[in-house]
């Protein structure tokens, strides 16, 4: 009885065993680039692991595609040069597709619809002068301030957005519209009564997507299609209500 | 007879079954085309439909969220947790999720318009709120039945897809009967044509064959349509001919093989077959039964006197009185030369002895005329025995002899054998018997 139970354990254990070893032999870890200080996209957890509503997604795509994949985390402004280099195979970063970033690396299929947002005291309003605008370095609401002609002041993390306004540096702020619901989560932040107003410039807003390595054009089918299944099978859904308050795809 | 049209069976067969394979290939190719349209139909539901149903799960899930904010800014009391909620009511008015669909777009926006103003007016007057909750109550009734909209409408999107794919299967099912109904007619259509125009025939051909004798008249076909039928049917013919031929050549060859050829009388080897058994039927239903010997007086003589011919002649005329002077069941044949042997059942010695004498009588008064004019005449010596109690051989033996003693006697008269001298008495018991 019991020497056939053992039997069938390594009956059942075999294939898995065999299966496990061929996907790890076969094919090397996927490098991921991700933001560290972008919650609710992407951060550390209270036990320092990463988390995140883009990272997750970043997860269940690889467990889906059914490869490893070696989170690595860059800064919003080190991240393209690094995929475009091919030093990286994907970007789990929401990136809104411009014609300058197409030239330079892949795109998978949006995972999330975005727009961006101007918060700044009642009355001030964008293009003003002696208006500083904070925003992070590398990302297209910098690009557009900066085309715009507007003072910016740049900072490196989503996370660090908050401390010139707070500190006076700056009197606005041009961000996407899920680290304007961080901002929204500090009682500093709070506590600046800053008024929310929509920039509906094309370049602000629309689908967001994960960037891929151009020498890497195979992942981007696979991607897509692992895509496609986790929104099918609820698996984005869930991610999406852990992370944010409504849905953004 | 001949049908005016006949075809090849093998032809005929191939045209029907080319005609049948391109109706049922055509109708293959039409239940594959419907089959490709449920493929299609099921995999743009599954690829394109599935993820717009989800997209609008999605949108009914922000609009419900909405609501939930709107509540939520009439709920708490804090304006910091107002303005949170305000705020988020914003990012979803302004979605795109929510702008790509007008009705909701134009809800989303008088939402947030309304929501904005009650939020201002808190963050002045505390109470404010409450005074505006019915009217709230009415958006949020409209947002909750938007839901319901967006989510059936979502869940719509799939009937397309369905009407397609249940439209292909229902044509399909009716071109499916259809080819089915196609085989059945064909193959209907088949053996009805195999056997009218392949089994039928050939069960008569059959038939005809085990009955075919030369006895029965030429066999009679139905006009066949098949050539092959056609053909065996005349190859029957041909060999019911032959069968009559045949026939009358093994007549012919039999009479020949059993005549004497000058007189036409019996040879001396069917004489002695058919004598054999007559005698044995005569003794076994003990009748009487006699046999003779005759031979032609001086034929030699008349032969060389006046030429073979003449002898012939002689002999054919002795011939015809033999058979004008007996009786029909009387057997004769040439024995050899000028000698004839004769079987007479039914009568014993005495009234084949007057038989014979009348046929010496006859046969005395008879005169041959030869082809130049002359008349010749000849006489027969004829030697009689009784055969009921002996085998042919040994009457014909004993006829032999009384022959041989009409001869020796003068010719030109019957002898009657002595009664016959028991077998078993050989030469020695001849002495015996003249001791008592």
């Amino acid at each position: 009885m019991s020497r056939a139970a053992l039997l069938l354990l390594l009956w059942c254990a075999i294939p898995a065993s065999l299966g496990g070893g061929v996907l790890a032999a076969d094919r090397p870890a996927l490098r991921v680039l991700v933001l560290e200080n972008a919650p609710p996209m992407s951060f550390r957890d209270e036990f320092g692991k990463l988390t995140g509503f883009s990272v997750e997604v970043a997860r269940a795509v690889c467990s889906e595609m059914r490869v490893n994949c070696a989170f690595d985390v860059v800064t919003q402004s080190a991240l393209i040069p690094t995929i475009s280099q091919g030093k990286a195979d994907i970007a789990a970063v929401g990136l809104l597709e411009t014609p300058e970033r197409r030239a330079k690396m892949l795109f998978a299929k949006p995972y999330y619809r975005s727009i961006s947002l101007w918060l700044a005291r009642p009355g001030v309003v964008p293009g003003q002068a002696g208006v500083r605008v904070a925003a992070v370095v590398g990302s297209v609401q910098e690009a557009y301030g900066r085309k715009q002609g507007w003072e910016m002041n740049p900072v490196t993390t989503h996370g660090e957005l908050a401390e010139p306004l707070i500190s006076g540096q700056a009197q606005a702020v041009l961000v996407p519209m899920i680290s304007a619901l961080n901002l929204q989560k500090t009682a500093a932040f709070r506590k600046l009564g800053l008024a929310t107003t929509v920039i509906n410039a094309a370049e602000l807003s629309g689908e967001a997507a994960f960037g891929i390595s151009p020498f890497r054009p195979e992942l981007q089918k696979e991607i897509n299609a692992a895509l496609d299944r986790i929104k099918r099978n609820g698996t984005y859904d869930r991610i999406n209500s852990r992370f944010l308050p409504f849905r953004v795809s | 007879m001949i049908p005016a049209k006949a075809i090849q069976a093998g032809r005929a067969f191939a045209l029907l079954a080319a005609l049948f394979l391109f109706a049922f290939g055509i109708a293959v190719v039409l239940l594959a085309l419907d089959q490709q349209r449920v493929v299609d139909a099921t995999s743009r539901l599954q690829d394109q439909t599935v993820p717009e149903i989800i997209r609008f799960q999605r949108l009914a899930r922000n609009l419900e969220q909405l609501r939930q904010e709107g509540e939520r800014i009439f709920a708490v009391s804090s304006q910091t947790s107002r303005q949170q909620s305000m705020f988020v009511v914003t990012l979803i008015a302004s979605h795109p999720s929510i702008l790509e669909h007008p009705g909701a777009a134009r809800l989303a926006r008088e939402t947030e318009q309304f929501l904005g103003d009650v939020v201002r007016q808190a963050g002045t007057d505390d109470r404010r709120p409450a005074t505006r909750y019915d009217e709230w109550q009415r958006i949020a009734a409209r947002l909750g039945m938007q839901v319901d909209d967006v989510s059936v409408q979502g869940i719509n999107l799939a009937n397309t897809d369905l009407n397609v794919a249940t439209t292909a299967m229902r044509l399909a099912r009716y071109k499916l009967m259809t080819a089915l109904v196609l085989v059945g007619v064909f193959l209907i259509v088949f053996m009805v044509l195999v056997r009218r125009h392949l089994i039928y025939p050939l069960q008569r051909i059959n038939q005809v064959l085990s009955t075919l004798s030369a006895d029965r008249p030429a066999p009679e076909f139905a006009p066949a349509t098949m050539l092959e039928i056609r053909a065996v049917e005349d190859s029957v013919r041909e060999h019911h001919a032959l069968l009559i031929q045949n026939d009358e050549t093994r007549q012919v060859l039999e009479k020949l093989a059993n005549k004497d050829g000058l007189t036409g009388l019996m040879n001396r080897r069917h004489f002695m077959q058919s004598a054999e058994v007559e005698l044995q039927r005569a003794q076994r239903y003990r009748r009487p039964v006699t046999v003779a010997m005759a031979d032609l007086d001086l034929f030699k003589k008349l032969n060389d006197t006046y030429g073979h011919a003449a002898g012939d002649a002689m002999l054919r005329a002795f011939a015809d009185l033999v058979r004008d002077t007996l009786r029909q069941s009387d057997f004769v044949c040439r024995y050899g030369g000028e000698e004839f042997a004769f079987l007479f059942p039914e009568i014993g010695p005495a009234e084949t002895e007057k038989l014979a004498e009348r046929l010496r009588a006859r046969c005395d008064a008879m005169e041959v005329p030869l082809p130049d004019g002359r008349l010749v005449k000849a006489t027969v010596s004829i030697g009689l025995a009784d055969a009921s109690e002996c085998p042919i051989e040994i009457a014909l033996k004993r006829a032999d002899e009384a022959l041989y003693e009409a001869k020796r006697l003068g010719r030109n008269r019957v002898v009657l054998s002595s009664p016959a001298v028991p077998e078993i008495d050989g030469e020695p018991d001849t002495l015996t018997g003249n001791l008592f």
